[in-house]
């Protein structure tokens, strides 16, 4: 009784990135272990992936 | 006047546009609803003839009167860490947080109602239609012997989720997929399936509207290789590409429409340069495009926020979300 779509499931990947950095509620903004900012460094960015359009998000549809 | 960004701490994309507008001066505050009623609190009363209404996040308190404009990024659902949890609680905190914000007049990116119908793909598609863009062959049914039809007048097929939304018991993703020649279609009996023409790619395409501004990238793909770029085990880099004012024209005509001031559109482009319409992300994300292609996508959603609040002319759904 599976829908069709779901043939074509596979395991949703998750993104590790809890230790990379971490919110400033004063700043509003996440930052590294050594105070940077962390959207400052493009190079991290793109290693997390965490701007990433991706699929399997629990709460969002748009990727 | 103050910007409030709705969403959650995890958001470095947010961040991107946090930091331009505090280069600017432009005052923020960015709360998350699921930290109704811990962190986040809200005020607003109803008192002759009028409003005023207060938030507070982290310890900044900010008068809802004095927003010059809302960006809905990732929200949690309200009242989601709150000590005592419970659906009953996110309703009334929804009902309080996003009713009082629903109330002014100031711009949204994107208004929750425009938010709202803009997710449906359906819909989606038929305004593409109407607006002109190409848009691949597409069926969604229910019925097994339509899907029969439509694979043997079609028979090169893809298959995603009508909502785009995943199954989380257990968490799986459902991506866009390559429908088998010899399928057997009966499940499609058992819940809506959206199959589409699948077009033979040589990029795709990831067009990020900011108000009136274009900023369109492309990443060579190819034509064997995973349908989904999302999936994709690529490194071709995303490059800038131009718009051709016809798309252009139709992208704008989607977007008037749409009554949203942001949208990412996903197209992929054939062999002839056709750019085949295939969503509109109104919340896309775009800090993987700005990191590869080095487009302000961040600064001009931070220029857009940080317009002053004047000048604007409701929209017929209460929203403020015109695309100056």
């Amino acid at each position: 009784m599976q829908p069709f779509a779901l043939n074509y499931a596979r395991p949703a990947a998750e993104l590790e990135v809890t230790a990379a950095y971490v919110y400033d509620s004063g700043l509003q903004l996440n930052v590294l272990r050594d105070g940077r900012i962390a959207a400052r460094d493009h190079a991290l960015l793109r290693e997390l992936g965490t701007t990433t359009s991706t699929a399997g998000s629990k709460t969002h549809f748009d990727d | 006047m103050t910007v409030l960004i709705v969403t959650n701490e995890e958001d470095v994309t947010a961040d991107m546009v946090v930091v331009h507008l505090n280069a600017s001066g432009v005052p923020v505050v960015r709360l998350d609803p699921a930290d109704l009623t811990g962190g986040v609190a809200l005020s607003g009363e109803f008192v002759h003839g009028a409003f005023r209404g207060h938030l507070s996040s982290a310890g900044r308190l900010v008068s809802i009167n004095g927003l010059r404009s809302i960006w809905t990024r990732r929200p949690g659902a309200a009242a989601a860490r709150a000590a005592a949890p419970s659906a009953w609680l996110t309703e009334e905190a929804g009902q309080a947080l996003y009713g009082m914000l629903r109330g002014t007049d100031v711009r949204w990116m994107n208004h929750p109602d425009a938010a709202g119908r803009a997710r449906y793909k359906p819909w989606q598609l038929r305004l593409a239609q109407r607006c002109g863009l190409p848009v691949p062959a597409t069926l969604i049914t229910t019925f097994p012997q339509a899907a029969r039809e439509f694979a043997a007048r079609f028979p090169d097929l893809v298959v995603k989720p009508v909502s785009g939304a995943h199954p989380q018991d257990p968490p799986r993703a459902v991506p866009t997929s390559r429908v088998a020649p010899d399928a057997d279609f009966s499940a499609v009996a058992f819940g809506p399936t959206l199959l589409q023409r699948r077009v033979v790619k040589r990029a795709d395409i990831r067009l990020t509207v900011v108000g009136e501004r274009l900023l369109a990238a492309a990443k060579v793909a190819d034509a064997e290789a995973e349908v989904d770029v999302r999936f994709a085990a690529s490194d071709a880099p995303w490059r800038p590409v131009e718009v051709a004012p016809r798309v252009a024209e139709a992208v704008r005509a989607y977007m008037r429409e749409a009554e949203l001031a942001y949208g990412a559109f996903d197209f992929v482009e054939d062999a002839d340069g056709t750019w085949w319409f295939l969503e509109c992300n109104q919340s896309g994300q775009f800090g993987f495009i700005e990191v590869d292609t080095g487009q302000p996508i961040s600064l001009s959603i931070a220029e857009w926020l940080a317009r002053p609040a004047t000048g604007e002319q409701p929209h017929a759904n209460g929203a403020s979300a015109k695309v100056p």
